[in-house]
């Protein structure tokens, strides 16, 4: 045996540091696309944490008839709206006897939440036989003790520019001191709408709006999509106008999605009529967007099947359409539901094309089917972001965190999907 | 389990078919227009409009809906010139009911409305809103006159012999000596947006109508005047910053030289971060704006069919809680959100004015 | 069954009747042509073998018979295919039902990837040649069996058949084709990819399922031909060179060109 074969050579030694050189290039470029994820995600991951607590105050609150419900009506509707107030003011003011003035009460009560009275309102038409007893209630603290309670307000800085001052952190002292300063899981964030004031907002409104909105996405993007990918792939002959539907479609995937906003407005609302801001409207113009992707990653699917199956069924007698639907579909599904995930993920974070059809607004009931009025959990996001109140800068990144489950979910379904499918062979 | 999905795809087909089903009832209500001009479907006010009124709107429709037995209005922040062409498009279903504008509402906007049938409108006038040019509290506060400001921000300033010159002022100390030497960096919002088109008009034609001969071109020739006045330097010293007014906020703290332009509401939100420069000599505060005194402030407004009051329900409730001195007045909730409201007197005209049903006429 | 005198192909008597014939038959790829002025008969309840260089056409001509070439868009097909007396390309008629007639066995053995049982009870259930589940447990069974593989997979039908052999796909392929009960079965190059075990198995096949089935096999085997074959016919360049007995073909071929491609001259 001649030595030489055994040894390495110059051109062997080049070949493996060739072969190493590509291995750290890929080892550094994925360790990079992972630190920055890692980065985006604790930046999002820190400052959204807060949001999923917050700050409750303990108030005693004597539930006199005289204020709620002076008639003694009991009639739901006016036990919502009485005026709780006072009550809460009242119950406050033992802890803080020294607040008697009328500019003093008010910042007294600012305190809690503008929205604990409505709350308070809600109990008590639940429970009505609350009505003329004292009880020790935790109510929601306004967003700016919130934030102080979180640290987020430094209170040893400039009192002319801070929206609680001295006065207000004295107080939040003293209710910290008795122990009626607690911080909770911050339920209203999972079950309310959006609101104004960022310790009533909550994502629940969003998250169904974008649920319904990728449901009907999906109920008429999927089935459009892979029939036409099906037709013209595998019968569709090739001609002039099957070559113009392709390039069509091709350049409508990469048309910006905005466009399909206006679309959606001039056909699916100005012409028929069909509502405004509702996720009917929102899925079709999604379904729209994602048609041509899923069209293209079908039909990439479908060319990879390989031509022995459909001549194997054929060559039984099996007629065009049996092949196409008992062998080649079932092979090209779980790629075909992948691609259509994708499409709908890209779909699920669009805020473009839902603008022009009215979702980016302003909007505090939970949607309870797809022609109820609703937003998204991107426009919801790009609302927040958008507004003054401090608060809302943690529940953005609240936001973003639940737009992110969404997206992992999704994919996670779409793996489950196919190793299903797959196993099934 | 292709079938099962091919099933479900049929089941949504029909879902959307039943949709458009719907949608076509209202099609023929719609179809008869001519007579009867408008359905009453909707239990729910819709407004759209300006951005900058949009978070005092949103403001009072979610009081008013928790208050009241009514839905919560939805409220689109579309811009004011997108809200009041929607609002005039027509009368229906599918119309907004009211429309928010950062501005009053235009002759042109008015007979487009009228085109469509909409003849009655009220207006209200819910307060003021100052735009700001502020800087980090880092920095010391700035002390500009309309004239530094315009010198700083237009494209092209006057170059002391009766003529134009293209903007070369790179540091503040440039347009006046006593200033410091640092970079001019201003941050504002882009063309699109309300903020600019006021700031332009407040701002910019003020400090532009400081010399006399641009002053005296607005009457004998206002497209060279408007090109002269309106036009912002392309160069980086003004950095268009997007319509998202806390992302200013947050570069201005990066950036402890730049200043930026927005509206009062986010000065009033984190002033313990920026702070609003003097313009003219006034500091842009609650009281300098609503009494007038701040040079860079403009009315808000909003706009009602009135056609659709009884017809929608809420919408009297609507105007009441709005036009209320706990929601718009002095010490109101909406000054919480940054409104500066109107004085006390005000106020009750705007009130009583509104609440009468007093329909828009402009002249 | 109109004779064609100008034929330049021999058409020599037959032990059987012709279930195929082949008349003047041109395929185009596109503009090219694959296969030129071909004619050919098929005798029934024999093996006809046709061999041939690479690239001849053998396919070309052997995917004629069940229409299989439709699904290539290129491909346009002329002249005039018989079976059983009926023009195979007449407007009437149905591929559906021609190729439940006419089975096929392809080169690279494609099972479905469903279950040996599925794989076999495909043709039966899309044909619907079974009255109960009972019957089509039985066809599926005899099926196997005269293919000679439900020894080897009795106890896993359930089994996919994708998890065979090489050599057990291609009988199950084989299962496949005659578990719809064709006349005749088109084999492209059955045991291109087997071993000799294999291919011996098969072939022994072939020789037993004669009595039943009229059978065409492509390949570019000499010996095989020369054992399983009744009938050969060369083909070289898209032309048919040769036809007749396997026997006379091999031992005295009438064309120089045969001679060498038997031998080994030229392919
Ligand atoms: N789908 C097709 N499109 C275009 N040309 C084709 C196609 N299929 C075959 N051909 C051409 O037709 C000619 C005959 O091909 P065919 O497959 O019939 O040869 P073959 O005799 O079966 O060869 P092999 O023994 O290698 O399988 C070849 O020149 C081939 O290039
Ligand atoms: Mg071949």
């Amino acid at each position: 045996m001649p030595d030489y074969l055994l040894t390495t050579s110059p051109q062997m030694a080049k070949r493996h540091a060739r072969h190493l050189r590509f291995q750290w290039y890929g080892r550094v470029a994925i360790a990079v696309s992972i630190s920055f994820m890692l980065l985006m995600f604790t930046a999002i991951f820190v400052r959204g944490a807060g949001a999923f607590e917050k700050t409750m105050i303990a108030v005693d609150i004597e539930f006199a008839e005289a204020v709620i419900d002076p008639r003694g009506t009991r009639v739901e509707m006016d036990l919502k709206q009485g005026n709780y107030k006072p009550l809460i003011l009242s119950g406050l003011q033992e802890v803080v006897p020294s607040a008697t003035e009328r500019k003093e009460r008010n910042r007294l009560y600012k305190l809690v939440s503008g929205g604990a009275a409505f709350d308070l309102g809600e109990r008590v038409a639940a429970k009505p036989d609350m009505i003329g007893t004292t009880q020790r209630v935790w109510i929601a603290a306004s967003s700016e003790v919130d934030l102080y309670i979180k640290g987020k307000v430094d209170p040893e800085s400039d009192e002319a520019v801070r929206r609680l001052n001295d006065q207000d952190i004295a107080w939040v002292t003293t209710l910290q001191q008795e122990g009626r300063v607690k911080r909770k899981f911050n339920r209203v964030f999972f079950t309310s709408g959006d609101s104004r004031a960022p310790e009533m907002a909550g994502i629940l409104s969003a998250a169904l709006g974008s649920f319904f909105s990728l449901l009907v996405c999906f109920l008429i993007a999927f089935p459009l999509g892979i029939l036409t990918a099906v037709y013209l792939e595998e019968y569709a002959k090739k001609n002039l106008l099957t070559n113009l539907i392709e390039v069509n479609i091709n350049n409508l995937a990469a048309v910006p999605s905005i466009v399909f906003g206006l679309l959606g407005l001039a056909v699916f609302l100005n012409f028929f009529n069909l509502p405004r801001s509702t996720p009917l409207v929102g899925g079709m113009v999604l379904a729209l967007m994602t048609l041509p992707t899923i069209i293209i990653a079908s039909r990439s699917i479908l060319r990879s099947i390989p031509q022995s199956t459909r001549d194997a069924a054929m060559g039984l007698g099996a007629s065009k359409t049996q092949t196409t639907f008992h062998h080649v579909v079932p092979l090209a599904m779980p790629g075909m539901l992948t691609g259509t995930i994708l499409g709908m993920a890209r779909a699920l974070g669009e805020t473009a094309p839902l603008l022009m059809i009215g979702m980016v607004a302003f909007i505090v009931d939970i949607p309870k089917g797809i022609t109820d009025v609703a937003t998204s959990l991107p426009v919801q996001i790009f609302l927040w972001a958008d507004s003054p109140e401090k608060g809302f800068v943690e529940l953005t990144s609240a936001a973003i965190m639940v737009l992110l489950v969404f997206l992992i979910l999704m994919n996670l379904f779409a793996v489950y999907l196919r190793r299903r499918l797959e196993s099934r062979r | 389990m292709f079938k099962k999905i091919l099933l479900c795809s049929v089941a949504a087909f029909g879902l959307s078919a039943c949709g458009n089903g719907g949608g076509s009832a209202s099609d023929t209500s719609e179809g008869t227009a001519e007579t009867t001009p408008f359905t009453t479907g909707r239990d729910q006010i819709k407004i759209v409009g300006s951005s900058t009124v949009y978070p005092f709107a949103t403001t009072v429709a979610e009081n008013f809906g928790r208050s009241t037995s009514f839905k919560t209005p939805i409220v689109e922040a579309t811009g004011s010139g997108g809200g009041l062409k929607l609002f005039c498009s027509g009368l229906g279903d599918n119309f907004p009911d009211i429309t928010n504008a950062s501005r009053r509402i235009k002759a042109s906007e008015v007979k487009r409305c009228a085109e469509n049938g909409i003849t009655d409108i009220v207006e209200v006038k819910i307060g003021y809103d100052g735009i700001v040019v502020a800087n980090s509290t880092k920095s010391d506060r700035m002390e500009l006159t309309l004239r530094e400001l315009y010198l700083a921000l237009a494209k092209d300033v006057p170059d002391g012999n009766g003529g134009l010159k293209p903007n070369d002022y790179i540091y503040w100390s440039d347009i006046n000596p006593t200033f410091k030497s640092t970079k001019i960096e201003i941050m504002g919002p882009p063309p699109t947006s309300g903020t600019r088109d006021a700031f332009v008009e407040l701002a910019m034609e003020g400090g532009c109508q400081t010399f006399d001969w641009i002053k005296a071109l607005k009457e004998t020739d206002s497209d060279t005047y408007k090109a002269i006045c309106h036009a912002f330097r392309e160069d980086d010293s003004f950095i268009e910053a997007g319509e998202n007014d806390n992302l200013i906020v947050r570069k201005l703290n990066a950036n402890p030289n730049a200043l930026g332009i927005f509206g009062f509401g986010f000065l009033d939100q984190n002033g313990d971060s920026v702070q609003g420069s003097v313009i003219d000599g006034t500091p842009p505060t609650f009281e300098n704006i609503s009494d007038g005194t701040y040079p860079v402030s403009r009315s808000l407004y909003f706009y009602v069919k009135k056609d659709l009051v009884g017809t929608v329900p809420g919408i009297t409730e609507y105007l009441t809680e709005f036009t209320s001195v706990r929601a718009s007045g002095q010490d109101g909730y909406l000054s919480e959100k940054g409104l500066i409201p109107m004085n006390v007197d005000e106020h009750a005209q705007w009130q009583s004015q509104v609440l009468a049903l007093e329909t828009l006429s402009l002249n | 069954m109109e004779k064609n005198n100008t034929e330049e192909a021999t058409a020599e008597t037959h032990a059987s009747a012709p279930i195929l014939i082949a008349r003047d038959v041109d395929v185009f790829y596109g503009k090219k042509q694959a296969i030129k002025n071909v004619s050919l008969d098929i005798p029934e309840n024999q093996i006809t073998a046709l061999i041939g260089p690479s690239g001849c056409g053998k396919s070309t001509f052997l995917r004629c018979f069940n229409r299989m070439n439709d699904s290539i868009d290129s491909c346009q097909v002329s002249g005039n295919i018989q079976f059983a007396g009926q023009d195979i390309y007449g407007p009437k008629v149905d591929v559906v039902a021609l190729r439940s007639r006419i089975g096929m066995v392809f080169q690279k053995a494609n099972p479905f990837p469903k279950s040996i049982f599925d794989n076999v009870a495909y043709g039966p259930r899309i044909h619907g040649l079974s009255e109960s589940k009972d019957h089509l447990e039985d066809i599926v069974i005899t099926s196997l069996r005269r293919a000679g593989l439900y020894d080897e997979v009795s106890d896993r039908l359930d089994e996919p058949g994708t998890s065979l052999s090489g050599g057990q796909q291609q009988r199950l392929c084989i299962a496949r084709a005659i578990a719809i009960d064709p006349q005749i079965i088109l084999m492209d190059e059955p045991c291109s990819a087997l071993d000799p075990i294999a291919t011996a198995i098969i072939e022994d096949l072939m020789d037993s399922m004669k009595e039943k089935y009229t059978i065409v096999i492509v390949t570019h085997s000499m010996q095989q031909a020369a054992r399983v074959s009744q009938q050969t016919a060369f083909f070289h360049l898209g032309e048919l060179v040769e036809s007749g007995d396997t026997e006379s073909i091999f031992t005295k071929p009438a064309q120089k060109q045969t001679q060498n491609y038997i031998s080994g001259r030229i392919g």
